[in-house]
């Protein structure tokens, strides 16, 4: 089967932009995917687009992904939206190889796009909470924060040694790193007192152990191992890729002190990479709550169960440790934009993979991993990225 | 007039006030002045309970008291005057909770808070009731509304009463009914939410009087308590020459002054309250606006009760009127989650009565019992279990105050931040289902580990109809 690799990726700003439409938003993403393809990059090449969206807002619910990509002209080329809450765009990233390793297409567009701000609080309460399992969860009055609080419930009764505290520094962390960002949606730094002081939101979550919701846009572009070299000579090549399904409710669940898809995802991706987690140099997960990147580090193999906490303590996912995490700033600091977030992460790895990402640079990272869960655990896919050249030598 | 009664057996009663109350000092501390005369605090429903929500904890109290089951059922006779939905026929959705069966005879009464009376009459008349035939149920119900600054209102409570009529060993010894054409004694115009009164004071009480002498004519009022319509805690005393009673015997069947003004549920309350205190020989006189009467005296001797009145939790003025809506927005506009009511319909073996599903490959249990197996990811036809309400809080959060989804909006308003988690409830013969519910903490926490058990109670309403569904208690805590 060919190899697929990411030639260029970029990302808005992620934030609040009411002066901004999906397109635009489409189109700025694009515009820097484009731009930092090392040999240059023409929209002709695209041979095929898949844009991840939830549809926040109802804006344009139907055909999304038609809508962005003939607006930046990439007229005519076949495009399809996926949906997968908040996984939409890494699930977008995943076709796009599927596409290349089928020998279908030789260049794929995967990208995605989400607008969450502007619309009246009402609203937004509505579209808040429509990846949870609707029929039981959401209508016994469990909100999205609610869901993930109730898995740090079950995490805190379980690990006798794991605190709020702990949760409270992975957001000091992220904010740390995001603050080194100029796309961040919210890149200040915060103080654990700040951080711990924080209004609960669902108990024991408060408000730092909650990611923001964004607008933005995001594209990563993937090219066969036929054409990559008309790109780069330097290529980020997608080591491997994995994604699984579970039961869209947590309480469906065999264990809510875990995300199983996530395992699974990992596992397929290490799998298909020849590598395991240690020999990752750094990794994107998905922080929407702050237990959510205690769950991913141990998911991921990073440490074993109930050990997440100790890592957060002993610095080691931090940016100067020895296995950084979301050294983006991560959806906490950076943002969440639903459906742009996967290939956020994916422009992320690329950026620190060509030695791009400027204060917050990983230094001599060659292998990344990128985590996008969907929901609360619904859907889960990982891929894991690295420098050819670098890991060959 | 009265008339011989068949001497139809009482069997159990059962009775259910909401835990939340307001005392008239704090209204009276509010607006400077309380109105409700012998009223010393009124019950108020939580924003999650109504007249069906209390119906059902009564009626449950009633069932379990004399060893019965939903499927005992035979006759269902349901009284209220302020229903949930001003049109639907509720009896199906409280036969549905209580497990009766389908074949099930039932009536509504409502229109006055003398319904609880002829709710009472009703099911004699259609008896006898026997194990064999089946049990009748009478459940009466009710939460009065008025103007904030009227008597009325002030003197509102809350609550329900359940009388199980079978075998015995109590009896219905006598009953009568009377009406004389009284317009203007309390009355609810049509369309309107708040309940009424010209109140002119002597011709409310001739009203009172007239109505109930004529209903007690012939009965032999020699009685250890007398429990009389109560709108406020003064009316009932001025009966006392028509019903040939003292007022000690009315105040031994009396619940206005703890409860407030219970309505079509006022009597029947105050007869499982004073059988709860030991009374063996009780008269029943309701009463309605317009105005009519019903009289029964009831033989309780032996008669089981389960009651549960006691208020545990005082309400300030402000807390009151959130939870009854007067300073709340409602659902915000936006929508919400949108589940039809048939695909709620669906689910109501679930919703009201916890069918769960047992995989017949791994033996796993499933809620709701659908689609493949939680557990071996078989796709079977699972036996059907019920679930018998017991369980243990796996996961919790607490949804803090403007956090709801916009469903929730208004209960949350009403009745500030709620707990939302994941129980996992026994099975019937071993095993647990996980189920996500609200937990209801009585104002206490809730953690990991807790155990539950679960009660009935409005879950949301949208488009108009109320949704009704399980939702977990805490035991140490619960009502």
């Amino acid at each position: 089967m060919r190899d697929a690799y990411v030639i260029g990726a970029g990302q808005t700003d992620f934030g609040a932009m009411p002066e901004e439409s999906y397109r635009s938003l489409f189109e700025t993403a694009y515009e820097s995917a484009v731009d930092s393809v090392p040999d240059g990059f023409d929209g002709a090449a695209v041979d095929e687009a898949v844009v991840g969206n939830l549809g926040v807002g109802g804006r344009q619910l139907g055909l999304p992904g038609p809508a962005v990509t003939e607006h930046i002209g990439l007229h005519g080329v076949p495009c399809a939206r996926v949906e997968n809450a908040c996984a939409a765009s890494g699930y977008a990233v995943r076709q796009a190889v599927q596409a290349v390793r089928s020998g279908m297409a030789d260049v794929v567009l995967a990208g995605g796009v989400e607008v969450f701000v502007g619309m009246s609080s009402g609203v937004t309460k509505y579209w808040l909470g429509v990846s949870g399992e609707t029929e039981w969860e959401r209508l016994t009055g469990t909100t999205f924060a609610g869901v993930y609080a109730q898995m740090a419930s079950a995490y805190l009764d379980r690990y006798a040694d794991a605190t709020t505290e702990h949760l409270s520094m992975a957001a000091v962390k992220n904010h740390e790193s995001g603050a080194k960002n100029p796309h961040a949606h919210l890149g200040f730094e915060c103080s654990m007192d700040q951080a711990v002081g924080a209004p609960v939101v669902a108990d024991p979550l408060n408000l730092y152990h909650c990611c923001p919701t964004s607008d933005g846009a995001s594209v990563a572009l993937v090219a066969s191992e036929d054409v990559v070299g008309e790109y780069t000579d330097d290529p980020v090549r997608i080591a491997g890729v994995g994604a699984a399904s579970d039961r869209v409710g947590l309480f469906q669940r065999d264990d809510y002190t875990a995300v199983e898809a996530s395992t699974r995802a990992g596992e397929a991706a290490y799998e298909m990479a020849g590598v395991g987690p240690e020999a990752v140099d750094f990794a994107e997960v998905h922080d929407c709550f702050a237990i959510a990147e205690l769950l991913a580090y141990e998911d991921l193999g990073f440490c074993g169960r109930g050990e997440a906490p100790r890592l957060l303590e002993e610095g080691e996912t931090a940016l100067d440790g020895g296995l950084p995490v979301n050294a983006s700033g991560g959806l906490k600091s950076k943002g969440h934009p639903i459906g742009a977030t996967g290939a956020g992460q994916v422009a992320e790895a690329f950026t620190q993979l060509t030695g791009q990402a400027g204060e917050r640079q990983v230094e001599g990272a060659t292998r990344g991993l990128t985590h996008n869960v969907g929901g609360s655990g619904g859907a889960a896919v990982v891929h894991v990225f690295e420098r050819e050249e670098e890991v060959a030598r | 007039m009265s008339r011989d009664s068949d001497g139809p057996g009482v069997a159990a009663l059962g009775a259910y006030a909401p835990r939340r109350y307001v005392t008239g000092e704090t209204v009276e501390a509010a607006l400077g002045q309380f109105a409700a005369s012998g009223v010393e605090r009124t019950a108020v429903p939580e924003a999650d309970e109504d007249t069906l929500t209390m119906a059902v904890e009564a009626a449950r109290r009633a069932l379990a008291a004399g060893g019965y089951e939903g499927d005992d059922l035979a006759y269902l006779a349901f009284a209220t005057t302020t229903p949930p939905m001003e049109e639907a026929d509720l009896t199906a959705r409280l036969a549905s909770v209580l497990g009766a069966p389908a074949t099930l005879d039932t009536r509504t009464l409502t229109g006055s808070t003398r319904a609880g009376g002829q709710a009472l009459d009703a099911a004699v008349d259609a008896g006898p009731w026997a194990e064999e035939r089946g049990v009748g149920l009478v459940v009466a119900s009710d939460a009065p509304r008025g103007a904030p600054d009227s008597a009325v209102e002030q003197a509102a409570g809350a609550g329900a009463a359940a009388v199980v009529l079978g075998d015995g060993p109590g009896r219905v010894e006598g009953r009568g009914s009377h009406v004389e054409s009284y317009p203007g004694t309390r009355f609810r115009p049509a369309g309107a939410a708040e309940t009424d009164g010209l109140d002119v004071t002597s011709y409310d009480r001739q009203a009172f009087s007239a109505a109930l002498s004529g209903a007690v004519e012939g009965l032999d009022t020699e009685v250890d308590a007398a429990a009389v319509q109560s709108p406020d805690g003064k009316l009932p005393y001025r009966a006392t020459g028509a019903l040939g009673v003292d007022a000690e015997t009315i105040a031994a069947g009396s619940t206005v002054e703890e409860l407030g003004d219970t309505g079509a549920a006022s009597t029947l309350l105050g007869a499982a309250s004073a059988r709860a205190e030991g009374a063996e020989r009780v008269l029943v006189a309701a009463f309605g606006g317009g105005a009519g009467a019903n009289a029964f005296t009831l033989d309780l001797a032996g008669v089981p009760v389960e009651a549960t009145l006691d208020g545990d939790i005082e309400l300030s003025y402000a807390a009151y009127l959130r939870r009854r809506g007067e300073i709340t927005g409602g659902e915000p506009e936006g929508g919400g989650a949108y589940v039809s009511v048939p695909s709620w319909q669906r689910t109501t073996p679930q919703r009201h009565r916890l069918v769960a599903g047992r995989c017949p490959e791994c033996g796993a249990l499933n809620f709701p019992p659908e689609g493949a197996c939680n557990d071996c990811t078989a796709r079977v036809d699972y036996n059907r279990v019920e679930l018998p309400g017991t369980g243990t809080v796996e996961a919790t959060t607490t949804i803090s105050q403007g956090g709801a989804p916009p469903e929730f909006v208004e209960q949350q308003a009403r009745s500030g931040p709620f707990v939302a988690a994941v129980v996992a409830l026994d099975g019937p013969d071993g095993g647990a289902a996980s189920i996500p519910t609200q937990v209801l903490t009585g104002g206490g926490d809730v953690a990991v580990g807790d155990p539950v058990e679960t009660t009935v109670r409005r879950v949301y309403e949208q488009e108009g109809v109320v949704r009704y569904g399980f939702k977990a208690q805490v035991c140490d805590a619960k009502r």
